[in-house]
């Protein structure tokens, strides 16, 4: 399903490069729960974003469902990120300017699809997290639970077949981080593919794989 | 997806209030400016009222005497003469009519003296123009033929001479000539209409006028269509090519040209005397590109702030690219933010410039100007609106649009 060669990624402060990630190489197979970790600084959140397209690695091949990512223009990368991939981050980053049911339908303004629809599949989405009765609050009225629940909502509402989740507790105490991850645990078990970073080896153990960074490079 | 922009943008706006507040007065402003301008640019040139039939009206106003070997050179108003010898018997005319031009002339009345303009006029000036007449009538050929002592005065002189009363049948000594009113008209400032009264052309007190070449009239040429225009400014040329003047060791040649009212003012400004072409359509160009510079300024103006605003939600434009947003689908939702707010601008801006022209009017800057916000006037602010949003939109939703989804989300605003 995933598969990246070779991936470099280099960042570039004032005078200094900095290698964020060097020669990786790794496959994620359909329907498989992994886990990243690492040390801080070591390149998790930087992999996790060029396997969700949103950075463009310094050399390598990345293939999502066998397909060779080249010189993809914007658009399709946007297209691909939205049918694709769910994003959860660690601070939620919900539009506090909209509602909770217009946070969710958010993905789905970027497909052809009747208002009608995108409500009803943002409704239903809440009801899986279930939030239906905070659908018409706005994120600041949540718990910070509750909003990561909405962002979990928010990154399924499109049914992505991969999920990539960014220390989805990293901002919760345990009883609510436990129940995001039961959550997640249960889109897994439904057929969701999901990549984590996490820092939290507990966690990391509900996985079916774990995958280590450290300074760039894959550990066994 | 355009209900979403709407309301964050709605949302945003209200949240920003010192911003939306600024926005508004930048845009507002601007387009109060622009509005007045092109409101009373409308009622110039506009075909309504008075000159409703300036579709199909030309005005010959002043005419240009050329000794080029002399060096010689004279421009002026046209005699009588010149309309009855070569402008009245052009065959692609429907009507000529000639008028003076507004005079100062002192009114005496029961001891009091008024400074009010006059005009003198022919009959066919009233089938011209479709003046309101509120009470009596207009002067007809009869009268201009008879050489008859009779006055039309507007709205306000009949109000400021003769108050409550009824105007007409009043005795006036106009000039030292006495005439009775037959009639009042409706206040109209028009280039061809303005005046406090007016007179028939015979009731000059000598009949000199009508043999100089040289004086102080303008022709007003009704034809059939505008289409009749080039065989009318055809046939004036071929018209004047045999033109006799009263000094032909003076003068070689001279130069007449038909024009419609915006070619007319547009040869005016640009001093356009001697060449057929007015230079209307560079008059146009430059309002359109002064227009345009002045709503330059104000919206790079606004696209620093709209930068500055829209890079403080670069988590949100981070997260829209993460589910999907491409670079053009941002632009859109920034673009639509900010004509909405344009509009809503656009809106305020045409009622302070409707307050404003009221204002103008009440105050008598400018005598008997009539001028309103119309249909045409709105929807000129509206598309001067949106383009003052898309100015002032589209280099700050382009870079915004093109922020890396990774910094974006990290709140950078690089």
């Amino acid at each position: 399903m995933i598969k990246l060669s070779a991936i470099s990624k280099n960042y570039q402060t004032d005078k200094v490069q900095t290698r964020a990630l060097d020669n990786i190489n790794l496959q994620v197979q359909a329907g498989e729960f992994v886990s990243i970790m690492g040390p801080s600084g070591c390149g998790k959140s930087t992999l996790l974003n060029i396997i969700g397209l949103l950075d463009r690695p310094a050399s390598g091949q990345i293939e999502i469902n066998g397909q060779l990512l080249g010189k993809y223009s914007d658009s399709q990368v946007a297209k691909l990120r939205n049918q694709t991939f769910g994003f959860i981050f660690q601070s939620f980053h919900l539009i506090n300017e909209l509602r909770v049911i217009d946070n969710v339908e958010l993905p789905l303004l970027y497909r052809k699809m009747p208002a009608a629809e995108r409500r009803a599949k943002a409704k239903a989405a809440l009801e899986k997290v279930g939030l239906t009765a905070r659908m018409e609050h706005f994120p600041n009225q949540l718990s910070g639970g509750q909003q990561q629940r909405v962002a979990i909502a928010r990154a399924m509402v499109g049914e992505p077949q991969i999920l990539l989740a960014d220390e989805p507790t990293g901002n919760l105490d345990s009883q609510m981080g436990a129940e995001v991850m039961s959550q997640l645990l249960a889109l897994n078990q439904a057929g969701t593919t999901i990549v984590m970073v996490t820092h939290n080896e507990q966690e990391a153990k509900h996985s079916n794989r774990i995958v280590r960074v450290f300074d760039g490079q894959l550990v066994q | 997806m355009l209900k979403n922009y709407l309301l964050i943008a709605w949302r945003i706006a209200l949240q920003r209030k010192l911003f939306t507040v600024i926005n508004l007065l930048c845009i507002s402003l601007t387009l109060l400016v622009l509005l007045v301008l092109t409101a009373l640019l409308e009622n110039t040139f506009a075909p309504t009222g008075v000159e409703g039939k300036s579709p199909r009206m030309l005005q010959i106003v002043t005419m240009v005497s050329l000794n080029e070997e002399k060096g010689n050179f004279r421009h002026g108003p046209l005699g009588y003469k010149v309309i009855t010898d070569y402008i009245k018997p052009l065959p692609s005319a429907e009507l000529v009519a000639a008028v003076s031009m507004p005079e100062s002339t002192a009114v005496y009345q029961q001891g009091r003296i008024t400074d009010l303009l006059l005009r003198r006029a022919d009959a066919a000036y009233w089938q011209i123009l479709d003046f309101e007449v509120l009470a009596g009538r207009v002067p007809n050929a009869e009268d201009v033929a008879a050489g008859r002592f009779v006055l039309v005065l507007n709205q306000s002189t009949a109000t400021q001479l003769f108050g409550e009363q009824s105007a007409v049948g009043q005795q006036l000594n106009v000039g030292g000539q006495q005439f009775t009113v037959i009639g009042v008209v409706a206040d109209v400032l028009q280039l061809n209409s303005f005046a406090d009264m007016w007179a028939p052309i015979s009731t000059y007190p000598s009949s000199d006028y009508q043999h100089q070449l040289w004086g102080n009239f303008s022709a007003l040429i009704l034809t059939r269509s505008a289409a009749d225009f080039p065989a009318l400014r055809q046939e004036l040329a071929t018209a004047i090519e045999g033109f006799q003047f009263d000094d032909p060791v003076m003068w070689q040649e001279v130069k007449i040209w038909a024009d419609s009212k915006l070619e007319f003012f547009a040869r005016m400004l640009l001093q356009n005397q001697t060449e057929p072409e007015s230079g209307a359509a560079s008059l146009l160009l430059l309002i359109s590109l002064l227009m345009l510079l002045f709503m330059l300024l104000p919206a790079l103006n606004l696209v620093n702030l709209n930068t500055g605003r829209m890079l403080e939600r670069s988590t949100e434009i981070g997260v829209r690219k993460a589910f999907g947003a491409s670079r053009q689908q941002l632009i859109g939702q920034f673009l639509v933010e900010n004509l909405l707010l344009c509009s809503v601008g656009g809106l305020l801006g045409l009622a302070m410039a409707a307050a404003t022209l009221e204002l103008i009017e009440q105050s008598g800057v400018i005598p008997y100007l009539q001028v309103e916000i119309n249909l045409t006037v709105f929807a000129l602010g509206m598309l001067i609106s949106m383009v003052f949003g898309l100015l002032s939109g589209i280099i700050p939703a382009w870079r915004i649009a093109k922020l890396d989804p990774v910094h974006a989300l990290k709140g950078a605003r690089r």
